[in-house]
């Protein structure tokens, strides 16, 4: 009965395993992603100041957070929740924010700038929740199994010290195995 | 229900169990040894050792767990102002898997006293709540929780203490596991408090027997999985040999949804639906001589409540509308005890940061409380047990996002509250344990305006405490705390709750001597019938102030013994 289950190996998987293999190489990242190469570089550049490169551990783009958040977008549960269209959608709420602040794009602005129109965002609730969401998947990043495609070589864990179970997950015998 | 295209199984058998967790387990086990043809019907699928990777994202998705979508409950909670609300909730299921929720339970293990079995002589009433001696004492079950400790595996030490219950055998067949370092602190802060710290016991191996390894130490125990086999859930300890008979066929993906009766009351099948690969959720039948239902608390009541018949109109049992009723959860709290590890020498802090081996220690200096001033006489208390959670390390992280009034920190303030977290502190939790007394506002109903994915009603739960269990937890909640700040801790607090603890619910089908105010008689049997038994913790009329799991399984052996005596012989084939 099991053999039946894992045979069906879930595409998602097939594509978060695709991105861990070739972390930051976006031309091994599978096509019809839920972002365009423009969100995709705001989502980069929003989580590097959610998660920047400060000399305390690794910064987003060590972790692979941005392929973490591609591959989770395609999850049919975050899928189900509306997550794929939500992160889409404060995209363009950030960039006119942005835009009305600095008469510029959000990826044009300066860290300090940035830094503002992000505390301004989070002062309307559904900015809020854009940025909590975005956390959301950054902590999955940071201490998930790395066979889920973020915490690459084990940073987070390495950083935080924190000792995996074990057996870990590995590919074949993920969560997604069992959906 | 039975429709014309419902299959009908082609074997027979003497008994079929509704339910794989530690109340249908040890029935499957003890008849299918004894040479009865036993059929177990499991809602979940057949997962072991293989599928049990310590991979947070299991319990995060629920992997083996019902769905809310596809099987709500209908939660009804007091609110402040005196009314109830009422929410859809999954929160109940605790194990969609063969085994059950024995899989991902910790394995903190107590016996139940003596004075647990008669808590209204022992006690007297209390306004409001429908507290009942139980049919059976402690000698009854005694030779049982002594049966668990071999064949379940649980593993520990003897220590005496004033509140220690009586013992058939001088010690546990397996020595403790291994002990974190905290535990030695404990012991001396505990002892500075006059009190009596004692190993607790553990249904967790801690070396090999029959076939099971021992533990492995990853330190991800409790809701994950066993991978070595050492935990002594239903299927690691029991069902894997009943199988192994050939006279055990236990039906995976198999939702019992009604008990058909006949003219005399009795049961005689067990409608359910065939999900499995291909099955197309097919109406199915199943014939057996004795009938057991082990579903877990809510969902036994709630399948005699969907069965009517004709002797039985209101549901199997149900004469005098005790079906469901005096439903009860574990009252308590929990508190922590976190250590600056900054504030430690280096080789306390290394000490405290291990991961792998358990705390593994009680407290049961208030088991029973002569606390005049406070409660007027002597009250039945509570057990503290000290213990750790099961890391959630993305939770945790996730959690950290927001500060203490609830605002968002991100950047550089964020990461320095996670390395600060995880590098430089540990938590160590209490966890309280006392009655909750059963009253009328704790039941279990048919929600006939909700239906799950096959159609039929779900339960309704309604869980209402009664005050002096918030009373009695806050009392023992403040022990744990003061033991917290003997041992050193750098902050330290404790919460008593009011809210149902989902993983350990019991009653319902309380066991008694009169049909009009019981749903069993002493054997467990349902009243009205001869034949159709009940074995997970539904029998019990109130839950110790312990986690009920050892005192389920002693009596689910303890009803084997009741049904192999009343079938006989069995069939030589």
């Amino acid at each position: 009965m099991l053999a039946s289950i894992t045979a069906c190996k879930p595409v998602i998987l097939q594509r978060a395993t695709a991105i861990q293999q070739n972390p930051g190489t976006s031309a091994n990242i599978p096509e019809n992603l839920v972002l365009s190469t423009a969100q995709r570089t705001l989502i980069d550049a929003v989580q590097m100041q959610l998660f920047p490169k400060d000399g305390n551990g690794p910064d987003a783009q060590d972790l692979n957070a941005l392929a973490y958040l591609e591959g989770a977008l395609q999850d049919p549960a975050n899928i189900e929740d509306g997550d794929p269209a939500f992160i889409v959608k404060g995209c363009s709420w950030l960039n006119d924010m942005a835009q009305r602040s600095f008469a510029s794009d959000f990826t044009s602005l300066t860290v300090i700038q940035q830094d503002r129109v992000l505390n301004s965002i989070a002062s309307t609730r559904a900015g809020e929740n854009w940025i909590s969401l975005l956390m959301y998947y950054l902590t999955e990043a940071l201490m998930l199994d790395p066979v889920y495609g973020g915490n690459i070589e084990q940073k987070g864990w390495r950083w935080l010290e924190h000792q995996p179970g074990f057996p870990r997950p590995t590919t074949g015998k993920t969560y997604l195995d069992f959906t | 229900m039975a429709s014309i295209s419902t299959k009908h199984t082609q074997d027979e058998f003497d008994i079929c169990i509704i339910g794989s967790g530690a109340g249908g387990g040890p029935v499957a086990y003890e008849l299918s040894k004894a040479g009865f043809q036993v059929a177990v019907l499991e809602k979940g699928g057949w997962y072991d050792e293989q599928d049990f990777k310590k991979d947070e994202m299991l319990s995060r998705r629920k992997i083996f767990r019902s769905k809310i979508q596809n099987e709500p409950h209908i939660l009804e909670s007091p609110k402040t102002d005196g009314t109830w609300s009422s929410n859809t909730t999954g929160q109940f299921w605790g194990g969609n898997i063969v085994g059950g929720a024995s899989n991902f339970m910790s394995g903190y293990f107590h016996r139940l006293k003596p004075e647990d079995f008669r808590l209204l002589s022992e006690f007297g009433p209390i306004q409001k709540a429908n507290i009942a001696d139980w049919p059976i004492g402690y000698e009854d079950l005694e030779p049982y929780y002594t049966k668990v400790e071999q064949e379940i595996g649980i593993s520990g030490k003897v220590v005496p203490h004033p509140n220690l219950e009586p013992r058939s055998t001088a010690d546990f067949p397996f020595p403790p596991t291994a002990e974190h370092p905290i535990a030695t602190r404990f012991d001396k802060a505990a002892k500075a408090l006059g009190l009596h710290p004692f190993p607790m016991a553990r249904a967790i191996l801690s070396r090999p027997n029959d076939g099971r390894a021992a533990c492995e130490y990853s330190g991800y125990c409790g809701s994950y999985g066993c991978h070595s086999g050492a935990k002594g859930s239903s299927r690691a300890a029991l069902l894997d040999k009943c199988v192994n008979t050939g006279r055990c066929k236990i039906f995976t993906h198999a939702k019992a949804y009604k008990i058909n009766t006949d003219n005399k009351g009795n049961a005689i099948s067990v409608d359910y639906y065939d999900n499995g690969p291909n099955s197309h959720q097919a109406p199915s039948r199943i014939k057996a001589k004795i009938i057991v239902v082990a579903c877990y608390s809510m969902e036994s009541s709630r399948l005699l409540l969907s069965s009517p018949g004709q002797k039985h109109a209101d549901g199997i049992g149900n004469r005098y509308q005790q079906i469901g009723k005096n439903l009860h959860c574990c009252a308590g709290g929990t508190g922590h005890g976190i250590f600056d590890l900054s504030k430690l020498n280096s080789s306390d802090a290394a000490a405290l940061k291990i991961r792998g081996p358990f705390f593994n220690r009680a407290l049961q200096d208030w088991y029973f409380i002569d606390d005049k001033e406070k409660f007027g006489g002597r009250i039945k208390g509570g057990t503290i047990d000290f213990v750790f959670d099961p890391p959630s390390p993305t939770s945790a992280a996730n959690k950290l996002k927001r500060d203490q009034d609830g605002k968002l920190v991100w950047g550089s303030a964020f990461k320095h509250r996670l390395k600060s977290h995880f590098t430089q502190s540990r938590d160590f939790k209490f966890e309280v344990f006392c009655d909750w007394l059963p009253t009328d506002e704790c039941h279990v109903s048919l929600d006939s305006s909700k239906q799950d994915q096959w159609g039929s009603p779900v339960a309704k739960i309604k869980v209402g405490y009664h005050p002096h269990d918030l009373k009695v937890a806050k009392y023992i909640v403040d022990k744990g705390v003061a033991v917290m700040k003997q041992m050193g801790a750098h902050s330290y607090y404790g919460n008593a709750f009011t809210s149902p603890t989902a993983n350990l619910m019991a009653g319902g089908l309380r066991f008694g001597k009169h049909a009009h105010s019981s749903a069993l008689d002493a054997d467990c049997r349902v009243h009205g019938t001869d034949n159709l038994f009940v074995t997970d913790g539904s029998f019990m009329p109130n839950g110790g102030s312990v986690t009920p799991t050892w005192t389920i399984y002693a009596n689910a052996f303890r009803i084997a013994d009741k049904i192999k005596m009343q079938l006989g012989s069995p069939h030589k084939s």
